[in-house]
């Protein structure tokens, strides 16, 4: 039996559920030219007014799982870039999503163990994101490299008629 | 490509695949910075390898679902909806991968008047490993059927039968 990172303060947090959080900008369509850019995927829905005016979306939309990487940083919030002089600093803080509070565990290594989604409609170019979020879980496994914390993550995201987009489970690791 | 409909499926059969590299430094650094992520394994060479003791940077699990995501919406295109994918990040890849994203059909079931098929999927790098394996489940039209309706509502598939 190694070390206990689940506190309790660290269990304070599990089942804590945040208001939904909008994003700081609507979905513009050079993010989403960036982004289908960098995933190199083509796909005319992304692009091409036209096409999509035509189409089931009835005009340009974002990439299906966008949502999960559309709260950018606001104007006024601290630059995680200051930190970067620390050369333990990870360049990500432990705040995993805008309204859930920081999962306080002294491990220095973040992984991404994996995504669990479920989709209703794409995000349409100039819509406003929201997103609710939920700490599912927090537990931690013995591994290879020592102990291991795993944390759970629900988001709902949705847009600003309140329709659902997507639903996310997402597990963070830490190590 | 012509988009399927549920009878032209078959349980057991192969989607055609998804090829993205090789990955370079550049390609990470442009995802990284597309979503404005700072996570040093990233871009931060000394770090990754000496301080997390990483075999190179990254290439983000955050980039690798897209792909997932592209494999099955280029498969079941613009008649057909992508519903559920689910995959965890096992295996590390690194600068220097060519990936290769793939399928397969493990089930398949009328669903109300539509058609749901459950796939097997992964990432595989060139030597063959395996780092991203998932499941995926996707609704089609059926042939004579009418159009799976956008936005998509799981309620229109009724009670599963099976």
């Amino acid at each position: 039996m190694g070390v206990n990172y689940i506190t309790d303060e660290v269990k304070a947090v599990i089942g804590a559920e945040s208001e939904p959080v909008e994003a700081f900008h609507p979905v513009e369509p050079s993010e989403v030219r960036r982004f289908h850019h960098a995933t190199m995927d083509p796909a005319r829905r992304y692009w091409d007014a036209e096409w999509a005016k035509q189409s089931r979306y009835g005009g340009l939309v974002a990439p299906p799982a966008f949502p999960a990487h559309a709260f950018r940083r606001p104007p006024a919030a601290p630059d995680p870039l200051d930190q970067m002089g620390d050369p333990d600093f990870d360049g990500r803080n432990r705040r995993m999503r805008p309204g859930l509070p920081p999962v306080e565990v002294p491990l220095v290594r973040l992984l991404n163990g994996g995504y669990d989604y479920e989709f209703f409609r794409y995000a349409r170019h100039g819509e406003r994101l929201f997103v609710k979020s939920r700490f599912k879980d927090i537990y931690q496994r013995d591994g290879k490299s020592g102990t291991m914390v795993f944390v759970v993550i629900e988001d709902l995201y949705s847009n600003d008629r309140g329709e659902p987009l997507l639903k996310t489970t997402n597990t963070l690791i830490l190590r | 490509m012509k988009a399927p409909a549920f009878e032209d499926v078959l349980v057991g059969q192969e989607i055609p695949v998804l090829v993205k590299g090789p990955m370079t430094t550049a390609h990470v650094m442009r995802w990284s910075a597309s979503m404005e992520n700072w996570h040093r394994i990233h871009y931060d060479w000394r770090y990754a390898t000496e301080h997390d003791k990483l075999p190179d940077v990254m290439v983000n699990g955050s980039w690798k679902q897209h792909v997932m995501v592209q494999l099955l919406t280029d498969w079941v295109g613009e008649t057909g909806w992508l519903w559920k994918i689910s995959f965890q990040f096992r295996g590390m890849n690194v600068p220097g991968d060519t990936l290769t994203a793939w399928g397969r059909v493990v089930r398949k079931e009328e669903r109300g008047p539509y058609g749901v098929v459950d796939l097997e999927i992964g990432l595989k790098n060139q030597k063959g490993d395996e780092g991203t394996p998932g499941t995926a489940s996707v609704v089609l039209p059926r042939r004579d059927g009418p159009a799976v309706p956008y936005p998509f509502d799981p309620g229109a598939l009724g009670v599963a039968t099976a």
